[in-house]
């Protein structure tokens, strides 16, 4: 029998972001290779590049790696929402909760940012003990990784939402995040890539954050009105990537 | 039992994993990615290395085809409750995944032809090490998957076995740059073992003969004893449903 719910009289505050929190927590505790994966991968990729590469690139290796990680939160977060909404039906119960679309992106992003960050404080410490990072820099670096979890988990969410199969989620999230991991020059400079993959790369909002990161390091040349651009430019392709991951968002089944 | 009746089924097994894999287009083709990936930094990067890297990545990609043995492993009840024999079910989704997944690794194959012609006596050490790596992977693949009850637990230990079979020895690049202390250890793991052999008959790496020798023996046991024992795994299983 259906019963009418006023949800507008539902508490619609509390500790969500908490609660979430302790979903991410709790899959690290109950399976330590969760936490050890998505810590390790980073230095596997890093550990090829530096023995193929010109040593000189390291540092910049390293601030790539930190973005490149926060990038792959959006998989995980792929991942996540579709177990919760194809396997779990999950999401149904939040839809029918008081607890709103957006609470449910951001707990599902919250979730899944706990198993990155010891990588990404691991990263961080690598770098301050390979090239020497300003405070100006390291703030940049926090806002650029706090853009980039917030888009890319939005992204990976809004495309989970049109999945129709759990054997779906592996190939489109490896399919998106691999191929804008690789696109963006996280892991050497932009001027090294060839012409036509230079111009794609650079409508990408990681190709301005790895930009912002390697020139606030000075580990680029970059004026003052450049990094001011490539700011301007991440912010501008962030917008237009989440107000896509907005419209492209399936929140109720149809 | 007979010994044909054992493998009654095989090729009729074979045939509908290879159909099945094929209407898992996106996942053939997302499996490239990885290697492609590395190809694409090698490229930028290092590319006086892409032959290496090339012939790395044919070898990658037969490891990452048995660790997709575990994707499939939710039918593994089904199929052993029915009268195809363990051993019948093991070959068949193992050479299913093989066949399926090739394309994208003839493509690869295809470059390397262009890049750094191979002689025949390279196209046969090639074949073999590449169907050793497929042999061992299969088993590792199967045997894990077994172990597990839900494919998100899975994900780790295989993103973990990829990683630490075709990402830290060397796989992509060459022996060279490894520390002497650990070259004979890196020879005796089935996916570098592999990737030098060719680099070496190929002529991009100079190995020693006892390194040839170390690094064939290590990978013809490995890849025997491997499929084996995912016989024997595949008959365990079956017996315990």
């Amino acid at each position: 029998m259906a019963v009418e719910v006023n949800l507008g009289a539902q508490p619609q505050k509390g500790h969500v972001l908490a609660a979430w929190g302790l979903i991410g927590w709790r899959w690290i505790w109950r399976s330590p290779a969760a936490a050890i994966v998505p810590l390790l991968q980073p230095f596997f990729f890093l550990y090829f590049l530096h023995l193929i590469s010109d040593p000189s690139y390291f540092p910049l290796q390293v601030a790539g790696a930190m973005i490149f990680s926060t990038q792959n939160i959006g998989s995980w977060c792929l991942s996540d929402s579709a177990v919760f909404r194809i396997e779990l039906r999950l999401q149904d119960i939040f839809v029918a909760s008081p607890h709103d679309k957006v609470r449910y992106l951001f707990g599902v992003a919250f979730s899944n940012i706990i198993p990155a960050l010891p990588a990404l404080v691991a990263l961080g410490i690598i770098l301050a003990m390979v090239t020497s990072v300003s405070l100006t820099a390291w703030l940049v670096i926090v806002a650029c990784i706090l853009i980039i979890w917030v888009l890319y988990s939005a992204i990976g969410i809004a495309v989970s939402s049109r999945l129709r199969s759990q054997r779906e989620v592996w190939p489109v999230g490896n399919l998106i995040f691999t191929l804008l991991g690789i696109l963006s020059p996280l892991y050497y400079p932009l001027s090294r890539l060839p012409p036509v993959w230079r111009e794609l790369a650079q409508l990408l909002p990681a190709t301005y954050a790895a930009l912002l990161v390697q020139g606030s390091l000075g580990l680029e040349p970059a004026t003052a009105g450049g990094l001011a651009l490539d700011a301007g430019l991440l912010i501008l392709s962030t917008a237009i990537g989440l107000a896509l991951a907005w419209w492209l968002y399936q929140w109720r089944e149809r | 039992m007979a010994f044909g009746l054992r493998w009654g089924g095989t090729g009729v097994f074979l045939a509908t994993e290879i159909r099945v894999q094929f209407h898992e287009w996106l996942a053939i083709v997302t499996g490239t990615l990885t290697p492609g990936a590395l190809l694409i930094f090698v490229a930028v990067l290092a590319p006086q290395l892409i032959a290496v890297t090339l012939i790395g990545s044919l070898v990658y990609s037969m490891f990452l085809i048995g660790q997709r043995v575990r994707i499939d492993h939710k039918l593994n009840e089904l199929y052993h409750a029915s009268p195809l024999s363990p051993e019948a079910y093991f070959v068949g989704i193992a050479g299913g995944m093989l066949v399926a997944y090739l394309p994208p690794s003839l493509f690869v194959l295809a470059i390397l032809e262009i890049l750094h012609p191979l002689s025949i006596l390279a196209w046969l050490v090639l074949a073999a090490c590449l169907l050793a790596v497929w042999a061992v992977s299969s088993t590792i693949g199967y045997v894990v998957s077994t172990l597990f009850k839900d494919m998100k637990t899975i994900w780790p230990y295989s993103a973990l076995l990829t990683n630490l079979f075709g990402i830290v020895p060397p796989v992509f690049y060459p022996i060279r740059f490894v520390p002497t202390e650990w070259r004979s250890v890196v020879l005796l793991l089935p996916t570098s073992g592999a990737a030098v052999l060719v680099n070496g008959v190929a002529g991009l790496e100079t190995i020693s003969g006892n390194e040839a020798i170390l690094a064939a023996a290590a990978l013809a046991l490995e890849s025997v004893v491997m499929f084996v024992f995912g016989i024997y795994w595949a008959r365990r299983m079956a017996r315990e449903r």
